[in-house]
């Protein structure tokens, strides 16, 4: 816990893998969510459509 | 009343609703614990007295390892209902699961190597664990190119619920290759019954950073249904009311 930030950083010398692990891994956590809404979006505008030719 | 329950389930407009009120509040209190256990994983918890600080690749990897196996679980057990009870909903709750778990593999076999790097010694084996990790990602790509690949809804729906039933007999097989056969990969420090293996200094951000993804993965796929629900009942009177 007392720990600086420099050797935060550093993860006792495996930083390469640490951050590129949680950057992976959190990026798919986001791009989930965002392919998620593109599809909804896509899907609205889609059934919006639909109804707008059959009123 | 359970079958009230069921057959609510079974109804689209009560789902949509459901999922449109549900969504954000599973999503904010998800974003909100994890940042908490990612304080806790990266900063408060101790280093491991052998793996050092590249153990903490365990909050990312295990949340996501545990997920892709449960939402390929959740995947098949609403592909059976689908067609047992030839219910729709259920058969679009199958259809959403699938992409949310097969990026949840990727993340899972990333995560993976790059800790396999400096604790084997290497970024990948034809270990059982991994091998049958990665064929859940190619069971997942299967059930996806299976339902793109039939125009008809009704029949995509049947075939591919027939792989995702057939393909859950991978699940065991990967929870439990760390036991049946001699693997690279260490058996599960956290147990559903029992004590981890973990002092509860590094175990409480783990046990909360499941608990963000399940809520997470909850929200997602109930984004996911309704774009599935709004794709499959392109018919029904209920969207005018919803998109109105």
């Amino acid at each position: 816990m007392s720990r600086g930030l420099d050797d935060f950083f550093a993860m006792s010398g495996y930083a390469f893998y640490v951050w590129w692990s949680f950057g992976v891994g959190f990026g798919i956590v986001i791009l989930n969510v965002l392919l998620a809404r593109a599809a909804l979006r896509r899907a609205e505008r889609d059934a919006r459509r639909r109804l707008e030719m059959n009123p | 009343m359970a079958w009230a329950w069921f057959h609510r389930f079974a109804s689209p407009p009560w789902i949509y609703g459901f999922a449109q009120r549900w969504a954000p509040w599973f999503g904010g209190s998800a974003a909100l614990l994890m940042l908490v256990a990612l304080f806790g994983g990266l900063w408060l918890a101790p280093p491991d007295y052998q793996q050092k600080d590249a153990f903490r690749i365990v909050y990312i990897h295990a949340p996501s390892a545990t997920f892709s196996l449960a939402v390929y679980t959740a995947m098949a057990i609403a592909a059976a209902v689908g067609l047992i009870w030839r219910m729709k909903v259920a058969h679009a709750v199958a259809a959403a699961c699938a992409p949310i778990g097969a990026w949840l593999t990727v993340a899972t076999l990333v995560t993976g190597s790059l800790w396999g790097k400096p604790m084997w010694g290497t970024y990948w084996a034809w270990d059982p664990r991994l091998t049958s990790e990665l064929i859940l990602l190619f069971l997942y790509f299967a059930y996806m190119a299976l339902r793109a690949a039939i125009e008809d809804p009704a029949k995509a729906d049947k075939a591919s619920a027939v792989l995702a039933v057939v393909g859950v007999v991978n699940v065991p097989i990967i929870r439990y290759s760390v036991t049946w056969w001699n693997s690279l990969h260490q058996k599960a420090t956290t147990k559903l019954l029992g004590d981890p293996d973990m002092d509860g200094s590094m175990v409480w951000p783990l046990l909360l950073m499941l608990l963000a993804f399940a809520l997470y993965i909850a929200a997602v796929l109930l984004v996911r249904l309704r774009a599935e629900l709004l794709r499959r009942e392109r018919n029904a009177s209920w969207i005018r009311e919803v998109l109105g």
